[in-house]
């Protein structure tokens, strides 16, 4: 086990310095060192096309794409159960407060992107539902002796009962959309609910038509965030919110290599157990660590056009929320 | 008492046999009536397309509207002339997998971003 730790260290440091070389070689056209010229060829694939992170690998762009549909293919079936043990049930706590902090209005538009299994979409449907009851609740105490005008009007709008709050949920895999399905079909949430299979890098939708657009554990495996939060601009009505539910930095030292050890530890042998998939959630381990941190990202958002973003800080900063608005 | 025993022997045999003949037929039947609902639930639940969403759903290449044709199951662009595909009622978005409808001059494969 330790021998298997010193490796994992190894790379990672050998990973990290293969990283900064590459940055400096872009700065540095012609350096001066022979040395460390041949170092760097010897670190650089030589191709003029663009490459990106798969986790610590260092990977074309055109395969992360595929590379990442393969891993969420293999992972779909036991997705949620996975989610459940990794966490410890958390990030369910997660998901709620990332709800709590979207506080949807009855009669909203929701687009969850990389939504997978629905668990974002369900809960906005079941939030916005019980705060519809609880508004009509509210109005039914407030007005005792009702006018006729009053009763009327009550007729006439509640006639389904509930206001057109909708959810769709994109995805680029089909596989874990299906997982999503047949979940929402189990619960009976049906009314409101969507499915799409699509690219968040290019989304099938039209300008200016959602009113919230979440991403949850998503956008760190996307090719370019900067597209994907382009397009998120694009579909946003004007005053619509962006919030992004994502694994990002601890601060805490101490709680750091806590969690560093959880993960690269613990996380892998649960997936091999569990899933039967070692390399798919060590590369999930491994994009978290790659994935910009809490100022990084948020700097991001507002360089895509967003504004008044924020972020909270969930768990000690293992899982963060950002949030920002289009106006 | 033991004529007692006899009779309620015999009463439970034919009971049994009765129950026997009776379940038997509640499952022929339950059978049947499963596999119509099963049959009818997969065709009306699994494949059945939301138009709804037609109102903001757009061709990612072009964004403009898209036709939905009930035969073929896909969604038409008639302007770039490609066809997504519908499956178990998810629509798929996703320009690779859309079918170029061949009646287009410009035979253009649909690019990836």
């Amino acid at each position: 086990m330790a021998a298997s730790i010193r490796t994992l260290a190894l790379r990672t440091f050998c990973d990290s310095t293969r990283n900064i070389q590459h940055v400096s070689r872009s700065r540095v056209k012609h350096s001066c060192c022979p040395a460390w010229v041949t170092v760097c060829r010897g670190y650089s694939d030589g191709t003029e096309g663009k490459s990106t992170h798969f986790g610590f690998e260092t990977v074309p762009e055109e395969e992360k794409a595929e590379r990442v549909y393969k891993v969420f293919e293999s992972v779909a079936g036991k997705y949620d159960v996975m989610n459940d043990a990794m966490s410890l049930g958390i990030h369910r706590l997660w998901k709620d407060s990332l709800l709590h902090v979207m506080n949807p209005q009855p009669g909203l538009r929701l687009l969850d992107t990389a939504g997978g299994t629905g668990d974002i979409s369900f809960r906005f449907l079941e939030y916005t539902r019980s705060m519809h009851e609880r508004q009509q609740r509210q109005k039914a105490r407030s007005s005792q002796t009702p006018s006729w005008r009053d009763l009327a009007d009550h007729y006439a709008t509640n006639q389904t009962g509930l206001p057109p709050s909708r959810a769709v949920v994109c995805d680029i895999n089909k596989e874990m959309l299906k997982v999503g399905k047949q979940r929402a079909e189990k619960a009976g949430i049906s009314t409101g609910l969507s499915w799409v299979v699509g690219d968040a890098e290019e989304l099938p939708f039209d300008d200016d038509q959602f009113d919230i657009y979440t991403i949850a554990f998503g956008i760190r495996n996307v090719t370019h965030i900067e597209q994907v939060l382009q397009e998120a601009v694009r579909v946003l009505k004007p005053g619509g919110r962006f919030l992004c539910l994502e694994f990002s930095k601890v601060s805490n030292p101490v709680l750091a290599r806590l969690y560093d050890a959880y993960s690269f530890q613990m996380i892998p042998v649960l997936g091999e157990v569990i899933a039967g998939d070692w390399k798919s959630y060590q590369y999930l381990v491994e994009s978290i660590r790659k994935f910009p941190d809490q100022e990084t990202f948020k700097e991001m958002i507002e360089d895509a056009g967003f504004f008044c973003v924020q972020y909270f800080n969930l768990t000690g900063g293992i899982v963060s929320i950002h949030s920002g608005f289009k106006l | 008492m033991s004529q007692h025993a006899l009779r309620r022997l015999i009463t439970g045999v034919f009971n049994v046999q009765r129950s026997e003949t009776y379940r038997s037929a509640l499952r022929v039947g339950s059978c049947v009536k499963i596999n119509k609902r099963c049959r009818s639930d997969e065709v009306k639940g699994s494949e059945e397309f939301d138009v709804s969403i037609l109102e903001f759903l757009v061709c990612p290449l072009s964004k403009k509207q898209l036709r939905y044709d009930e035969k073929s199951n896909e969604l038409i662009n008639e302007e770039l002339g490609i066809a997504y595909p519908i499956i178990d009622g998810i629509p798929n978005m996703i320009p690779q997998d859309a079918r170029m409808i061949q009646k287009m001059e410009t035979s253009k494969n649909p690019s990836e971003s």
